[in-house]
């Protein structure tokens, strides 16, 4: 891979060699990434079309017997998601500008903003008290999304420690740093879901 | 992915890397994209002999009204499996990741694909996929059907969850598989290369690439969907819980109708390079038959409905479906037409190649032209679950699919091994198949207009005559892909040296060894014109050494033995 | 827990969300204006997903005042 042949420090010195070969397979990686996420993003409109689906489907909203959701909770709860996508900005934009120790500290918050979200989430679904598959289609809708995309969260959080583990150990250069790109698009997509999410359960 | 050299005009691209040593990085975990097309094959041509077998098992079962060869629980997942087997496991592998992964980054000139380590892992979920589908035999298979319609596949046994799982995983190999092609196709062009000069066969897949990426999540939803139904109890598709069965039909024909065209699109792209070479002339309409290939990829996702005129639906909904089904004759008939067009007043030389191509033309017309009446609602009320279905999709995936395999089977395996398959033999296989292919499925169009249900194990006396027709021809189908088969393996060490571009043909793969080098190409060519032009020098620059040190350089390149 | 207590947790978690919502809203919109010359085509996905998450701020701010509560919800 392209990340084994670079030196091991953001300040070192580019060898054009490689410099030619990561601009190539910079294109490559990026819009394969995008394609990625396009394929993720019709996985979860195909569950969410499933969901609106049920829910035209003359049992009314929600479901008789069905829980109300907690619209207090999911507004501060989306804030921290969305601040994270915030935050998660803030780390790239330091990166280009070569401030290490800036960077460091917006994916930090970025991570723990990612962890109070999925922190808030576990609240929410214990208040519920129903269960994903005796509570109809109310868990077929809401537990399948909200946890499907709980889970990219979860997922998010892993890969963004990931990345700065990898940043601290000299994996990308303040020039090269196309794997920090890519945590980006994905934190935003999870970000950008959620928006989408929000909308269809809390205020539609 | 320093180890991959990519396309450019010298620096680094030109950089040859040593190719790996050892048997396991060489053949098994081989990131080259030659091997791993190879390994496509060899793993979908395993499947396609089982599931030919499961097939044969069915035409046993049919010989007699009364049935009796097995129970119709054990028919219900023979044919389950059978339908499963030969869309997943055997023609879409077969022309992505087979077909596709051997030439296209041949024909346009670079060295692998975009992201060989994803390609391997493509591979290797598949056949751990194919062998859960099997195993699923061993927990009770899936017996409503390739389809699997709830709440049928609701009560099926516990083999049905296991068949989801496998089916999830071949379609997460289908969409690294659509993502890594694309981007190749889009990045990885020779200079040169302009999207009007690609050849026909990577306009094939360059429309197929989106719809594994996108249809197959769909199904992947779906297929999610069923299982947590069945092992978690969520209510999608169970009515007693709220749940829509129709919910199923729609989520799983919005990937299905475009998988239909996953399985032509590319068969189509073999013809149109197959055909131009055997009548030495330009294709005609070059343009024609790449935009038709990506208006069939973009109609195809809007038609899934067709499947369910019979499932309830408004009228109001069927009509506009009813018509953008017909559209799309349109496109495909642009196809057949241009390769009659390329066929008239072409200097003919019927290879086996050559004649499964013009089989193909055949036997896809016919089954296009069913496929057109049952697009009409009344006719579909009338058709819809009789033998006239499986007739007609029978028509397209073997007369069409399987012919388009065989027929580039024969083309490129002088390019895969260096060495012709025997075509006087390859010739009487084509033959049979022929012959066996409408023998099978020409009488279930009679016997499905007369009103046989498919999916049953005993059927009314009166359609028994046609049946056994039928089963009798079905063997002369399989005994002519035996005949293919024992060609492939006798001619891998037997066969009769190529050359490195046995059918003159003019496309970029035909320009270097056969097998090609590890890294393909030594000096990545330019690329001048679109590949077609007959009459013309090859319009490449910076091939000259391509040859050179080859074990072919002193023997004779004319296309020998094949007039 | 009280319900006196629910109601005051409610409250908070509106208050806050309606100031980092605020924050996070203005943040997305600079940082928009700031990326609005940017080029390539990661940066085309940038943008439209910092649009989407200042809508998405202001979609939560509205829902913390309970305005555009949806059918499924406890106001």
């Amino acid at each position: 891979m392209a990340v084994a042949t670079i030196p091991h420090s953001p300040f070192a010195h580019d060898d054009p060699e490689v410099d030619l070969l990561y601009s190539e397979t910079r294109e490559l990686r990026v819009q394969g990434f995008l394609l990625f996420m396009v394929s993720d993003l019709v996985l979860f409109s195909s569950f969410i079309f499933a969901y609106l689906y049920l829910r035209s489907s003359g049992q009314g909203w929600p479901p008789p017997g069905g829980p109300k959701l907690d619209l207090a909770l999911a507004s501060i709860n989306s804030v921290i998601l969305f601040g994270s996508g915030a935050t998660m900005h803030f780390a790239l934009e330091n990166w280009k500008h070569s401030k290490f120790m800036k960077f460091a500290g917006w994916m930090v918050a970025t991570i723990v903003l990612g962890s109070l979200f999925l922190s808030g989430q576990v609240i929410e679904y214990a208040k519920l008290a129903v269960g994903w598959g005796d509570s109809g289609i109310f868990g077929a809708g809401f537990y399948t999304l909200t946890g499907m995309h709980g889970f990219h969260v979860f997922c998010g959080v892993i890969y963004l420690t990931v990345l700065l583990l990898q940043a601290t150990h000299g994996t990308y250069t303040f020039k090269k740093y196309t794997g920090l790109t890519l945590g980006t698009l994905y934190w935003h997509f999870v970000d950008v879901i959620w928006v989408v999410l929000f909308s269809i359960f809390y205020l539609l | 992915m320093a180890t991959e050299a990519l396309h450019g005009g010298g620096g680094i691209a030109d950089h040859i890397h040593p190719e790996p040593q050892g048997f396991i990085r060489k053949y098994v975990f081989s990131i080259d994209h030659k091997i791993i097309g190879i390994q496509y094959m060899i793993t979908a041509g395993i499947f396609l002999i089982l599931g030919g077998m499961l097939a044969e098992l069915i035409r046993v079962q049919l010989m007699k009204a009364n049935g009796g060869f097995m129970t119709p629980d054990t028919y219900n997942e023979v044919y389950s499996i059978h339908g499963s087997t030969m869309v997943w496991l055997v023609i879409i592998p077969m022309l992505t990741g087979g077909f596709g992964n051997f030439v296209f980054p041949l024909q346009i000139g670079a060295r692998d694909v975009a992201f060989p380590w994803l390609n391997m892992l493509s591979f290797w979920i598949f056949p751990v996929a194919g062998l859960m589908v099997y195993a699923s035999f061993l927990m009770g298979a899936p017996s409503a059907g390739w389809t699997e319609y709830p709440p049928m596949s609701l009560q099926g046994q516990a083999g049905t969850s296991m068949w989801a799982a496998a089916i999830f995983l071949v379609g997460v190999s289908s969409t690294l598989t659509g993502i890594n092609f694309l981007v190749t196709i889009l990045k990885m062009r020779a200079p040169g290369m302009t999207f009007t000069r690609m050849p026909l066969f990577v306009w094939g897949q360059f429309a197929t690439a989106p719809l594994l990426m996108i249809a197959t999540t769909a199904l992947g939803a779906a297929l999610a969907a069923l299982f947590m139904q069945r092992e978690f109890g969520v209510a999608f598709f169970d009515p007693t819980k709220g749940g829509s069965p129709l919910l199923w039909q729609h989520l799983f024909w919005f990937y299905s109708h475009p998988a239909v065209y996953i399985m032509i699109l590319p068969a189509f792209g073999i013809l149109s390079e197959v055909i131009p070479t055997f009548a030495r002339k330009p294709i005609f309409g070059y343009k024609m038959i790449a935009f038709s290939s990506c208006a069939i990829a973009i109609l195809g996702f809007m038609v899934w409905a067709h499947h369910m005129f019979t499932s309830g639906m408004a009228p109001a909904l069927q009509l506009p479906f009813m018509v953008l089904t017909m559209t799309i004759a349109v496109p495909t008939g642009v196809k057949i037409f241009s390769w009659m067009t390329t066929l008239f007043g072409g200097v003919l030389r019927f290879t086996t190649a050559m004649l499964f191509s013009v089989g193909f033309v055949a036997l896809f017309t016919l089954g296009g032209i069913t496929g057109v009446w049952l697009a009409a609602v009344p006719f579909d009320l009338h058709a819809h679950g009789t033998y006239f279905i499986v007739a007609h999709f029978h028509y397209v995936l073997v007369g069409g699919s399987l012919m388009g395999i065989f027929a580039g089977l024969f083309f490129w395996f002088p390019k895969m091994t260096g060495r012709y398959l025997n075509e006087t033999w390859g010739k009487v296989s084509f033959w049979l198949f022929f012959i066996g292919m409408n023998g099978t499925f020409l009488p279930m169009h009679v016997n499905g207009l007369g009103g046989q249900p498919r999916r049953t194990a005993t059927y009314d006396p009166q359609f028994q005559g046609l049946n056994q027709i039928e089963s009798i021809a079905s063997f002369i189908m399989t005994a002519a892909i035996l005949i293919i088969i024992i060609n492939i393996i006798v001619s891998i060490r037997n066969g009769k040296r190529s050359g490195h571009n046995p059918w003159n043909a003019r496309t970029l793969e035909w320009q270097i060894a056969s097998p090609p080098p590890y890294y393909n190409f030594k000096h990545i060519p330019t690329v001048f014109h679109a590949p077609y032009d007959f009459s013309e020098p090859l319009p490449y620059r910076g091939l000259e050494h391509e040859l050179e040190g080859t074990v072919y350089e002193n023997e004779s390149l004319q296309p020998a033995g094949v007039h | 827990m009280s319900e006196a207590a629910q109601h005051t947790i409610a409250h908070v978690e509106r208050i806050l969300a309606v100031i980092f919502g605020l924050v996070v809203l203005g943040v997305a919109l600079v940082a928009l204006k700031n990326d609005w010359h940017s080029k390539g085509i990661e940066n085309q996905v940038f943008k439209m997903m910092l649009g989407l998450l200042a809508l998405g701020a202001f979609l939560a701010i509205l829902a913390a005042f309970n305005v555009l509560a949806g059918h499924g919800v406890e106001v």
